[in-house]
């Protein structure tokens, strides 16, 4: 999945064998059809059937089915660009993935620089540490992040800000004793009011959307930047020593460069897949409170299976798709998977 | 006799060079530690340098801790049964009241097994289909140039890395085509819906390890006289192995660990995993049987964690083979 897989795969020259060509043009069809049927039927039919849907005025599965549905050209699309659910919808979806994006860059890049550092002992252990939440189901990760979250007054993140509150509130209460002429008490703007319930509120359940996107998503952004700044040769670290550059001017002249092409490819396929985010909205709280924070997908799902509104839900879904491939097309302009397929 | 007698002994020995290895690490740690404090005592390395290093260790550890605080927590919560868990006692229950009553729960009295079952059936449904269309696909681009071979592996390619989501898309379109054909609430048309979405990744990753077996060996194969089907049953195929072990492990996965379609099509009684732990985990807004819902999620994570990463270490090794050749 890294650029370097990629490049391994460009790289190796494939000769081929010495059977008859014309029979072998065949032959070599023949062993890749089932899987391209498989999934064309599984991946294509639908995408097809979901834009003639998109045209109807199906309600439910019941209409589809009995063959109750008239076709009504482009009357959901008119529908959807008039619907504020929609303009909300996209707008927070867009949000999300550029708060998202830009922190988990951020994270991505300090955890891969911390964790390349010479100064840090047992670097390969911690980068296999680093990289855990790759291996597990998302659903476990949502769902237990789902219980950090809890809004109880015990839940964990609740129980933590509790323990922040009577950090401060000590630190105050030592000033207090010591200034012992003036009544100081801890100032209200340093306390969290407690207890948050995280998931209620339009904000906060955003940032707790935020917060695990960026739990799921930060393993693939360390691992292609720990890879780029691998291939970045000491020796230019240490010209730019000689020549007395300062950190700053080191990290904007010698590492910014080394990692902008990577990082440009796995933002983009990050954001592919934040932009396609359900499970946490959907676990979280449905894409609440009052519907102000469904993410594009669940809106469509929820129309759909919950609201049973097919139709409108399809052009919804179209119009997903549409970014999606949108999404896949700067990938082949943009990212290295064009070279992966040409080269092989 | 002599031979068992060189047998055991060379277990005997493995054995115990292995235990030592293991045992003697705290003095290995003892030794690393005091290295450089012999350094600095005979004044080869400066203190300044070495509590560079310490700080720079010690930060990263720190960042390490905060960043696997969840997976810390969930593992301490499936311990904590009857204990004071999200109580006044504060984020973690005593250490020494630890038990396993949560994970007994699971395994005796939640229906766990029943949908571990559902979980196989689904699974076992999309490794078979997915292997049987993945390795001949795989050969097929690694080997042959056919018409429209480079269409094929650029679609692959796009929908690995991008249309992860697009199954959650189509699912509206896929509810009402499978329940108009009565279809909806079948754990073997389930696992075939999987085994469709794992076949342009898997083939993907097959068809780059095949790539990498050097093609002298068929030519010598043929050399020596043998046809299509014998260079492939006994060429292709065993040098494959560990890439088709890698293969397994993912479609395995992707039957494993997902959620939503499952949801979506399947009726309570043929509930996966992972719908099961999600009905816990919504269980109730404040009262979410905390202990008992985390005792499941590692029963349900912590196995295919393990394969997952046992499989990545096989994909580097993987890749590296093929380099032998140069």
């Amino acid at each position: 999945m890294s650029t370097s897989f990629l490049e391994r795969v460009s790289a190796v020259s494939q000769r081929r064998l010495p059977f008859d060509a014309r029979n072998d043009s065949l032959f070599g069809l023949l062993l890749a059809a089932p899987g391209v049927v498989l999934f064309l039927s599984f991946m294509l039919f639908p995408i097809a059937f979901l834009v003639y849907l998109s045209l109807t005025d199906a309600t439910h599965a019941g209409t589809v089915i009995g063959g109750d549905a008239t076709i009504v050209g482009l009357e959901n699309y008119i529908e959807l660009v008039t619907d504020a659910q929609f303009w909300t919808s996209l707008t927070v979806t867009w949000l999300f993935l550029a708060v998202s994006l830009a922190i988990k860059i951020v994270l991505g890049l300090g955890l891969a620089m911390l964790l390349t550092h010479a100064r840090v002992i047992g670097k390969r252990y911690m980068r296999a540490v680093v990289i855990i939440p790759m291996g597990l189901p998302a659903i476990f990760i949502v769902t237990v992040w789902r219980g950090l979250f809890s809004g109880a007054r015990f839940g964990p993140f609740n129980e933590l800000l509790a323990s922040y509150n009577d950090i401060i509130t000590g630190v105050v209460g030592l000033f207090d004793q010591a200034v012992f002429f003036a009544a100081v008490s801890a100032p209200e703007l340093l306390l969290v009011d407690l207890p948050i319930s995280w998931l209620s509120g339009r904000w906060s359940a955003f940032l707790a959307y935020v917060m695990t996107e960026v739990w799921l998503a930060y393993p693939f952004m360390v691992i292609i930047i720990v890879s780029a700044l691998q291939d970045v040769p000491m020796e230019l670290h240490d010209a730019a020593k000689v020549d007395g550059a300062g950190y700053l001017y080191r990290f904007v002249h010698v590492t910014v460069p080394a990692v902008k092409r990577p990082v440009m490819f796995a933002s983009i396929l990050t954001a592919a897949t934040s932009f396609q985010q359900f499970l946490i909205p959907w676990i979280f709280n449905g894409g609440g409170p009052s519907r102000q924070n469904e993410l594009l997908i669940v809106y469509g799902y929820r129309e759909a299976i919950e609201l049973n509104q097919y139709a409108f839900a399809s052009a919804i879904m179209v119009t997903a798709i549409a970014f999606i491939g949108l999404f896949m097309w700067l990938a082949v302009r943009k990212g290295d998977l064009a070279a992966g397929v040409n080269g092989a | 006799m002599n031979a068992i007698i060189a047998v055991l002994g060379s277990v005997i020995s493995t054995v115990a060079s292995w235990t030592r290895k293991k045992a003697t690490w705290p003095l290995r740690v003892i030794h690393a530690v005091r290295l450089p404090v012999q350094q600095v005592r005979a004044g080869n390395r400066s203190v300044l340098d070495l509590a560079k290093t310490a700080l720079g260790t010690g930060s990263a550890l720190a960042v390490l801790a905060v960043l696997m605080f969840p997976l810390y927590w969930i593992f301490a919560a499936s311990l904590s049964s009857g204990t004071g868990l999200m109580s006044t006692d504060g984020l973690f229950a005593d250490p020494t009241t630890y038990n396993l009553d949560a994970y007994r729960w699971v395994l005796f009295e939640s229906p766990f097994v029943d949908a571990l079952r559902n979980s196989l059936v689904v699974v076992f449904v999309t490794v078979t289909v997915s292997m049987s269309v993945v390795i001949p696909g795989a050969y097929a681009l690694s080997r042959h140039e056919f018409r429209g071979r480079k269409k094929i592996l650029y679609g692959y390619v796009l929908f690995t890395q991008v249309g992860a989501g697009l199954s959650i898309a189509t699912l509206i379109a896929l509810y009402v085509l499978f329940n108009s054909v009565g279809l909806s609430n079948n754990l073997l048309v389930l696992g075939l819906f999987y085994a469709a979405g794992a076949v342009p990744f898997n083939t993907w990753l097959l068809k780059t390890f095949m790539d990498n077996i050097p093609v002298s060996y068929e030519e010598a194969a043929v050399i020596d006289g043998a046809g299509r089907w014998q260079v492939i049953r006994e060429v292709i195929l065993p040098l494959s192995k560990p890439g088709i072990a890698v293969v397994l492990v993912f479609t395995f996965l992707a039957g494993w660990n997902e959620f939503i379609v499952a949801r979506t099509l399947l009726r309570p009684e043929n509930y996966t995993l992972s719908v099961e732990l999600y009905a816990l985990a919504t269980a109730g807004q404040y009262d979410t049987p905390w202990t008992q819902f985390s005792a499941f999620a590692m029963l349900f994570a912590m196995p295919v964690a393990l394969i997952y990463f046992f499989a990545q270490s096989y994909v580097e090794s993987g890749l590296s083979f093929g380099g032998m050749e140069g």
